[in-house]
């Protein structure tokens, strides 16, 4: 278990020198148990501090990269087995196969799937996150020619190469290799070479094995060889996935098991569509999965986001006054949360009207106009504060403002609170260019 | 060294019965006994997540991607119903009572006519969702209640400001309720405990936790599903029942209804949010499109299936 702050304090030499960076060693113990610091800082550590600090300090799930560069991402790091507690942190990287034995027009169209996906949601940019390149030809050369057709012309693109052969791996890497590509293949006999290739790229490597037990020795084996960016491969049906990686999480949590501590791998190429949304939302780091219909991918994508989201927090806008085209004086005022949800859902639509408005975002906390008019978070007093808050009025040259169909109720106490004359809008945000069309003329 | 799951639950999640066959004084072919869980979803010995589709008795109200998915059938309940039996091979229907959303409604006779013949169209259990509306409620599952006696049906949806009515008419006939809170771990609790007050035996509740769409409030759905049965598994009854989740809701939201591909996206979202509301711990997934069946069925079978040893 994690030490606390007091804990971590009492092993440090409180010498108060600075030198770790933090002005005292209480600052550094508190940064210490937050795990937002290394022990190694503080250059007066004796060994045993070292060695208990090492070993708590250090997040549960060992952090690994994945890539280089603008598009490589990290997983791991996490701290909690629901989502719940706290938040899981990184999200799955998400990789499109793709078989050394297909042809080069095929691996570039999947590699132009997998860049050209762009899915903006909530103003956030949805993305796939790399290739996953199989040596099924069993044969260096052509796994070599396979990935230079990826690399020619996206060189930064993070990849998972497969292949169990250390030769054909070899070849791969030889060509990719500087850009941290993961690496899966490991097994009884190669165990050794791959950690060679490993250390030598510096790659993160996945490995396997038949139980908890064996994969846990096999991946202590490899820190044993010096690699400590490791990751747990746990492929299989979608129940046996659940069951191991369920296992493997409480015992990373625990710290029980040393050799579990890493984030997960997970192959879903036979499972599928069902393979990929399981392994979103039980536990997987980097899930492979044949390229998906661009339904699948949608849902996929927005199911990690939500998974990912933390339910504590929802997504904000900054409250005030937004400009829908470049409105001007005589334009329309549409009131609205501040529920980032919300607003990009009816700046979509407002977008698509063609014509130019004001928005007027109130704060609500982060609540949806429906859960805000429900939890008295949308009120007259708020509207009334968003109004003085934004200048609205030195902006336009009326007193009118268009509120949500869902905040009916209020209508007639925002105008008796404000003094500004309000229009019911549609429900619906999907309503909202014909009510522009039939009510704003 | 072995390496074990030790999760520390002591409970369990409580059994309710759906449908009632022959020897059990009804008419269906087959009636399911469903919860009995020890811990979470697919962990264990626990049953396999149960498919109900969705049809409903007045279609103006249905997603459009739905009514051009089911064309001739969304007029003819009984034989939408026969078709999702036999040809869907759902494990249960619910049936949404969409007519009685209506203004002014006032078809009592035509509720109780519409249930006897779904009832005869299929031999399998059946979930009936009445009215939405206090003013009405109580004649409609009233008859709901009476056209189902015997067949240990579903009655949804009590909600904490409506839920005399739909618990009376349980109670009379012999029937489960659907208790319904709005994405809240206490309102669950506290709903589940106002049934209970009013008579309704805890045997006879489902939890429905509020299924906020995929991309809009799904996340909190998962969350609070979680918590709903982590409850249960460390001992509060008042949360110990199985519990519905309605992945259909998702097809309302702007993706699906502006989508090119309609059906494609329609059931790739309802897909996904079934597979990951199955993970949360739901007993029961709710499903409209025709297309999600298969999809659906494949992956519980694949994660229930019972590992070999
Ligand atoms: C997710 C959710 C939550 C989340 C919060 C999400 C959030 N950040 O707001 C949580 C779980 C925390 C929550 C809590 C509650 N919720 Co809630 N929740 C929902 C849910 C499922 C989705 C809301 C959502 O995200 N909608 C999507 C956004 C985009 O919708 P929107 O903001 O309304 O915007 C749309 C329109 O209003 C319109 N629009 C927006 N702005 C404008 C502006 C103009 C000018 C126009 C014309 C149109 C327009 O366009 C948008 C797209 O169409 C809804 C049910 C549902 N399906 O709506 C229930 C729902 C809103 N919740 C409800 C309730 C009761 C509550 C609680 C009060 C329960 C409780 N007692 O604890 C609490 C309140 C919060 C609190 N006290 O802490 C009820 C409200 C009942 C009612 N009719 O009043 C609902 C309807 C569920 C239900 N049927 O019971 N909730
Ligand atoms: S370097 Fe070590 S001794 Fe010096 S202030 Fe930091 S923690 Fe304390």
């Amino acid at each position: 278990m994690a030490l606390k702050a007091l804990d971590i304090y009492k092993l440090l030499p409180k010498k108060n020198c600075k030198e770790c960076g933090d002005p005292t060693c209480l600052t550094f113990a508190m940064k210490l148990a937050q795990g937002k610091v290394e022990p190694d800082l503080c250059p007066y550590l004796d060994e045993e501090a070292k060695n208990i600090l090492g070993a708590s300090t250090r997040p549960p799930i060992q952090k690994v990269t994945v890539g280089m560069g603008t598009l490589s991402f990290t997983v791991g790091e996490e701290f909690v087995f629901y989502r719940h507690e706290k938040t899981f942190y990184h999200q799955p990287g998400i990789m499109y196969s793709v078989s050394d034995t297909e042809s080069d027009d095929r691996i570039r169209e999947v590699v132009s799937q997998v860049r050209g996906c762009r899915l903006t949601r909530i103003g956030i940019d949805l993305v796939l996150n790399g290739l996953a390149v199989y040596a099924e030809s069993r044969s260096p050369e052509r796994f070599a020619a396979a990935i230079t057709v990826v690399t020619q012309d996206n060189p930064d693109l993070p990849l998972v190469l497969m292949a169990s052969d250390p030769a054909v791996m070899e070849a791969g890497l030889a060509i990719c290799g500087n850009y941290l590509p993961l690496i899966r293949g490991v097994n009884d006999q190669n165990c050794e070479a791959f950690c060679t290739l490993a250390k030598k790229y510096g790659a993160p490597l996945v490995v396997s094995g038949n139980d908890p037990e064996q994969l846990a020795a096999n991946a202590s084996r490899c820190t044993g060889l010096g690699i400590t960016q490791l990751m747990l491969d746990l492929s299989g049906t979608e129940g046996e996935f659940i069951r191991a990686s369920t296992l493997v999480r409480q015992a990373a949590l625990a710290r029980s098991v040393p050799g579990l501590g890493y984030p997960v791998f997970l192959d879903v190429r036979s499972s599928g569509f069902s393979g990929l949304i399981t392994g979103i939302t039980k536990f997987a780091s980097v899930i492979v999965t044949r390229p998906l219909t661009r339904t699948e991918m949608q849902a996929a994508l927005v199911m990690r986001q939500n998974i990912y989201t933390d339910p504590q927090k929802p997504i904000q806008m900054t409250p005030g006054l937004y400009r829908v085209g470049s409105p001007g004086r005589d334009d329309p005022v549409f009131l609205t949360v501040n529920f980032s949800l919300t607003y990009f859902t009816l700046q979509g639509y407002l977008e698509s009207t063609r014509r130019s408005c004001w928005l007027l975002i109130v704060d609500t906390e982060g609540m949806s106009v429906l859960t805000a008019v429900a939890a008295g978070k949308l009120s007259e007093s708020v509207v009334k504060d968003a109004i003085e808050k934004s200048g609205l009025a030195s902006e336009v040259n009326h007193k009118t403002i268009i509120i949500p169909g869902y905040a009916s109720p209020l209508s007639g106490r925002i105008e008796e609170y404000t003094g500004w004359k309000v229009i019911v809008g549609p429900r619906d945000a999907a309503e909202i260019a014909s009510f522009i069309e039939e009510e704003l003329k | 060294m072995t390496i074990s799951y030790s999760p520390g639950w002591t409970a369990s999640i409580r059994e309710v019965v759906i449908g009632a066959t022959a020897a059990e004084g009804g008419t269906r072919r087959i009636s399911y006994r469903i919860g009995g869980e020890s811990d979470l979803p697919c962990i264990g010995s626990g049953r396999k997540p149960l498919i109900a589709f969705e049809i409903c008795d007045d279609p103006a109200l249905w997603p459009d991607v739905i009514r051009s998915a089911c064309t001739k059938l969304v007029d003819n309940p009984p034989a939408w119903a026969a078709y999702v039996d036999t040809t869907l091979q759902a494990d249960l229907i619910r049936l949404n009572l969409t007519s009685t959303r209506r203004r002014n409604f006032d078809a009592y006779d035509a509720v109780s006519k519409t249930v006897i013949a779904v009832l005869q169209a299929t031999s399998l259990p059946l979930i009936i969702e009445g009215s939405a509306d206090a003013d009405i409620d109580s004649e409609v599952f009233q008859r709901c209640g009476e056209a189902g006696e015997k067949e240990k049906l579903v009655l949804g949806t009590a909600e904490a400001a409506r839920y005399r009515s739909v618990a009376a008419a349980a109670i009379a006939y012999g029937h489960s309720v659907i208790a319904q809170s709005p994405i809240d771990v206490n309102l669950a609790k506290q709903l589940n405990i106002l049934l209970r007050e009013a008579g309704v035996p805890d045997d006879r509740i489902l939890i429905d936790p509020y299924t906020g769409a995929l991309g809009y409030g799904f996340e909190y759905t998962y969350s609070t599903m979680e918590r709903i049965r982590f409850a249960a598994l460390k001992g509060d009854g008042d949360l110990a029942m199985p519990m519905i989740c309605a992945p259909s809701d998702t097809l309302t939201i702007k993706e699906v209804r502006a989508a090119v591909h309609s059906h494609e996206t329609a059931v790739s979202w309802e897909v996904a949010t079934a597979v990951a509301a199955a993970l949360a711990g739901a007993t029961i997934l709710v499903v409209r499109h025709p297309g999600s069946l298969a999809p659906l069925r494949t992956a519980i079978d694949s994660l229930w299936k019972e590992e070999v040893a």
